[in-house]
């Protein structure tokens, strides 16, 4: 629903802006699709190191939320997406990617199953199109929520018990990537075992109305627990240490790539186990066959970088100074103490074989130095704390 | 697996689906033809009208047959026979003044000598043009993106083609193939009359009007073929088409096609992996099939017979995205005796009778269809097939087949209420053009593209299986990527008119389509 008046802002407030601007007070915000939101509240390091530590909250309205509904909603979702969706059963999450016809990604985003032939699905990017274009011969209705629902993620160790003192029954309960309705001021509220963080933590969808007096009423009961706001910039931090790719950042959504070749199948961005190709006809299966035979162009890995230097945007060459790739995203990991990226990789690199070699660029002093590292290949994520999966979840 | 053992189920009886399952059962392949009508034929089967009177049921002309395919199937042997053929075009206004075409000869309507060699000239330059177009229907349409030898020889000869037809032929074809028609004939004559008649070929039974881009294309068209090697001419066959209905069928089957008739085909089946399995009636029959060919428009096809939810959603939408306006309907009366037409000899009545008086009159009936509405004088194509052939009805009587052109599939107010108002104004309309003629009509009915879409199963009565446009044409017909007669299920083909080079009686696409399997599947 748009808001009143909304032509004569160029951004929304979320409904939770009358208290993240109060917190915000390095005033430092950005724009997240039609919304502004704090990209970082006091300090970057603090509000990311709040998440590994005790709890972080975000801001997620912007998130694109869309419902799915009806008869046919199992069989739509599993015709949409390239994963088994008949495995995420009721009331749990699952991620997801989607390709067009070539079989190339065009978003990454979760799947809520809510109820009975209801699911949503909250993607960085708006897909009504897609998921109308799709819905063809299909018993289902499908809307955007996205300015109707308010979204927070709670994330980091102390986060069941700051949900859990708000009265959240059972919450230590939840399993990863299981959902739980409670009724919160005579409105439903959705907390989900999920989140951005690779951290105990949960998300939690709630209608516009009730959302200020969540927000009040967990900073309240948090407080003992050093809850924390944290803005965009902390987050992208911790999804490096994740593991999670970024829509834009990791790879160009399909369809605003101009370039041939710009773009990648999920194969490409190593996202194999979200493919089921036995499953019958989804949306860039017979692409996707085909590209299983006859190979991947490109190769996704996680990498771990000599020396502490970022080595955000590099161009990485083998042992014979060909050019073998591209980082994707990188930082300096306080958690993992590596220092760590994302790269897509392509030919001649050759697995097990070549040698990775980024081209670092740093300044000190306002000097360019340029240091060419070595990196390894790592297969787990960077950063995987037990507490992740622990459940009950550690309550304190 | 060798041909022989492939067994090959073809959905529909029409004529290209007719004429690609007789080419396959030639080539040793084992193939049955399912058709949910009592008849083969398809939209040229004969109908019934009342008791005592029988009509052409949708298309009543033959104009741009494809030779080889009548030669190589021997419909004249099977017993094809015309009843009329070189026919003229007469062409009538309100004021009884006819205007008579004749390959590239005009005369009446006060028409002069300046006119008369414009029009000579205008066709000279049309039909060297629609050659050009023809010399791309005999063979599949490259495929665009391909790396395919094949592919680009087919690209490469297109270019090719165009050049070779000279200079001006090529500079002709570059002004004119993606413009208007009402452009192009102001350019060349000022008669109204004529231009007028001309365009109505243009728009037969597409949703544009002389206005409309693309509606040289469809011109062109109209002039590809044309029985007896001359361009645009029509022909009438006998026994009101059903000769050459009954000749497809007895050649089908002397090559040993089993044709199925009441048999409605309800589902295509396929695995996981997309291979054909067979196919499901709507009587419950399940019959196993190696390769499906689909004769059916691609709309239905993939709709109806796979289902929406068994392809990608970019399919489904391409394939949706089809655009399949019908506004041409088919109006048949039986007469007690012959019409007298405003302006015609009586041994004109036997030739093809246009209404069509001027561009700007087409164009303003046209805008009434654009809103769902129908306009209360309509453009039409008359033919009175019992001059020609007095099977049709009794001694004495007639039959009158019209299409007309200018109703819309979309009714605003519905077709339930509305149908025989429109019938009734069709009459009086032909009454003004005929004085005395609704009180000749015995019996009379009409067919919406509605009735055309319940009656043949063409997704909204689009007689071409897809409009014929630029944007539908060659490779990118009916949707790019399906070009070459196939689909995303392997071993399911499509050989209908919604496929290259679309619609009118020619059967290029059946053969098409059957070369196309033929390569592939042996």
């Amino acid at each position: 629903m748009l808001q009143q008046n909304h032509y004569l802002k160029s951004v929304y407030e979320t409904p939770f802006h009358e208290r993240t601007s109060e917190l915000n007070i390095l005033n430092d915000w950005t724009r997240w699709k039609d919304y502004t939101v704090p990209n970082s509240y006091f300090r970057v390091d603090l509000e990311y190191f709040a998440a590994r530590n005790s709890t972080a909250v975000f801001d997620y309205t912007p998130m694109i939320k869309h419902r799915i509904k009806g008869k046919d909603a199992l069989e739509y979702v599993n015709r949409f997406f390239t994963r088994d969706m008949t495995k995420i059963g009721l009331h749990r999450v699952g991620y997801a990617v989607w390709c067009d016809e070539q079989g190339q990604v065009i978003d990454d985003g979760t799947v809520f199953h809510m109820r009975e032939n209801e699911y949503w699905l909250l993607s960085a990017e708006r897909q009504l199109e897609n998921l109308a274009v799709s819905a063809i011969g299909f018993d289902v209705e499908i809307d955007e929520l996205t300015d109707d629902v308010a979204a927070l993620g709670v994330q980091g160790p102390t986060s069941a018990s700051i949900l859990k003192a708000m009265g959240f029954q059972e919450i230590e309960m939840l399993k990863p990537f299981d959902i739980k309705h409670y009724s919160y001021h005579g409105e439903e509220i959705t907390i989900s075992r999920t989140g951005f963080t690779g951290d105990l933590g949960y998300e939690v969808l709630m209608s516009n109305s009730v959302a200020l007096s969540f927000y009040n009423e967990m900073f309240a009961k948090g407080e003992i627990y050093n809850i924390k706001p944290a803005g965009l910039e902390a987050l992208d931090l911790l999804r490096i240490e994740a593991g999670l790719l970024q829509p834009g950042v990791d790879f160009m959504i399909a369809e605003e790539a101009i370039r041939p070749g710009a773009t990648r199948s999920p194969y490409e961005l190593g996202l194999s186990w979200l493919v089921d190709l036995s499953k019958p006809v989804f949306n860039g299966k017979a692409a996707l066959v085909e590209e299983k035979k006859r190979g991947s162009k490109y190769t996704f890995v996680k990498l771990n970088i000599n020396g502490n230097k970022p080595a955000s945007g590099s161009y990485l060459y083998n042992q014979a100074n060909k050019k073998i790739g591209t980082v994707t995203s990188a930082m300096f990991s306080p958690s993992a103490k590596a220092n760590i990226a994302y790269a897509s990789l392509h030919e001649p690199w050759k697995k097990g074989k070549d040698k990775i070699i980024a081209e670092i660029y740093y300044q000190k002093d306002l000097e360019w130095n340029r240091v060419m590292e070595e990196a390894t290949i790592v297969t787990k994520p960077f950063f995987d704390p037990d507490r992740k999966r622990a459940t009950p979840a550690e309550l304190y | 697996m060798t041909k022989k053992n492939k067994k090959i189920a073809v959905v529909g009886a029409g004529h290209n689906a007719l004429v690609c399952a007789t080419y396959l059962a030639k080539a040793g392949f084992s193939v049955d033809v399912f058709e949910s009508r009592s008849q083969v034929g398809g939209m040229i089967g004969k109908r019934k009208l009342g008791e005592e009177y029988s009509v052409p049921g949708a298309a009543h002309l033959l104009s741009h047959v494809d030779e080889s395919v009548f030669k190589k199937l021997n419909l004249k042997k099977h017993g094809l026979e015309y009843s009329a053929q070189d026919l003229k075009t007469v062409s009538l206004n309100r004021d009884g003044n006819a205007l008579i075409i004749d390959g590239d000869e005009v005369d009446g309507d006060d028409i002069t000598m300046k006119e008369k060699k414009e029009f000579k000239e205008l066709n000279k330059r049309m039909v060297k043009l629609a050659g050009f177009l023809e010399s791309t229907y005999g063979k599949k349409p490259p495929r665009l993106g391909s790396d395919d030898r094949g592919d680009m020889f087919s690209l490469a000869s297109l270019g090719l083609n165009a050049r070779m037809m000279g200079a001006d032929s090529m500079s002709d074809l570059l002004k004119f193939i993606a413009v208007n028609i009402y452009d192009v004939l102001n350019e060349f004559t000022d008669h109204n009359h004529l231009k007028g008649t001309l365009a109505f070929d243009a728009i037969l039974g597409n949703h544009m009007g002389p206005r409309t881009n693309n509606s040289v294309i469809t011109y062109l068209h109209q002039l590809t073929g044309g029985a007896n090697g001359k361009n645009g001419s029509h022909s009438m066959v006998s026994d009101g088409t059903g000769s050459f209905t009954k000749s497809l069928e007895e050649a089908a089957k002397k090559a040993g096609v089993n044709i199925h008739l009441n048999a409605s085909v309800k589902s295509i089946s396929f695995t996981d992996d997309l291979e054909i399995t067979g196919l499901t009636l709507k009587n419950g029959d399940a019959f196993d099939a190696d390769i499906i060919v689909s004769g059916i428009d691609p709309r239905s096809t993939f709709n109806c017979l796979v289902g929406p939810k068994k392809l990608e959603a970019g399919v489904v939408h391409k394939v949706n995205n089809v655009r399949m306006r019908g506004n041409a309907a088919k109006l048949h009366l039986a007469l007690s005796s012959k019409p007298k037409f405003k302006g015609i000899s009586e041994d004109q009545l036997g030739q093809r009778i246009v209404y069509s008086p001027s561009m700007e009159y087409l164009e303003r009936t046209f805008d009434f269809n654009k809103y769902g509405q129908i306009s209360d004088d309509l453009p039409m194509e008359i033919t009175i097939p019992s001059i020609h052939d007095k099977t049709l009805a009794p001694k004495g009587h007639h039959v009158l087949s019209a299409i007309v052109n200018y109703v819309p599939y979309h009714l605003k107010e519905g077709w339930e209420n509305s149908k025989s108002r429109v019938l009734d104004q069709c009459i009086n309309q032909l009454d003004g053009l005929a004085p005395g003629l609704k009180g000749l009509v015995v019996q009379s009915e009409l067919l919406t593209p509605a009735d055309i879409e319940e009656e043949y199963g063409i997704t909204g009565g689009q007689w071409h299986h897809g409009e014929l446009t630029f944007d539908q044409f060659l490779m990118l017909r009916p949707v790019p990527k399906m070009a070459q007669y196939s689909s995303p299920i392997s071993s399911l083909y499509m050989c209908g008119a919604g496929s290259h080079p679309g619609g009118g009686i020619m059967g290029t696409a059946g053969k098409n389509a059957a070369m196309e399997i033929m390569k592939r599947e042996s």
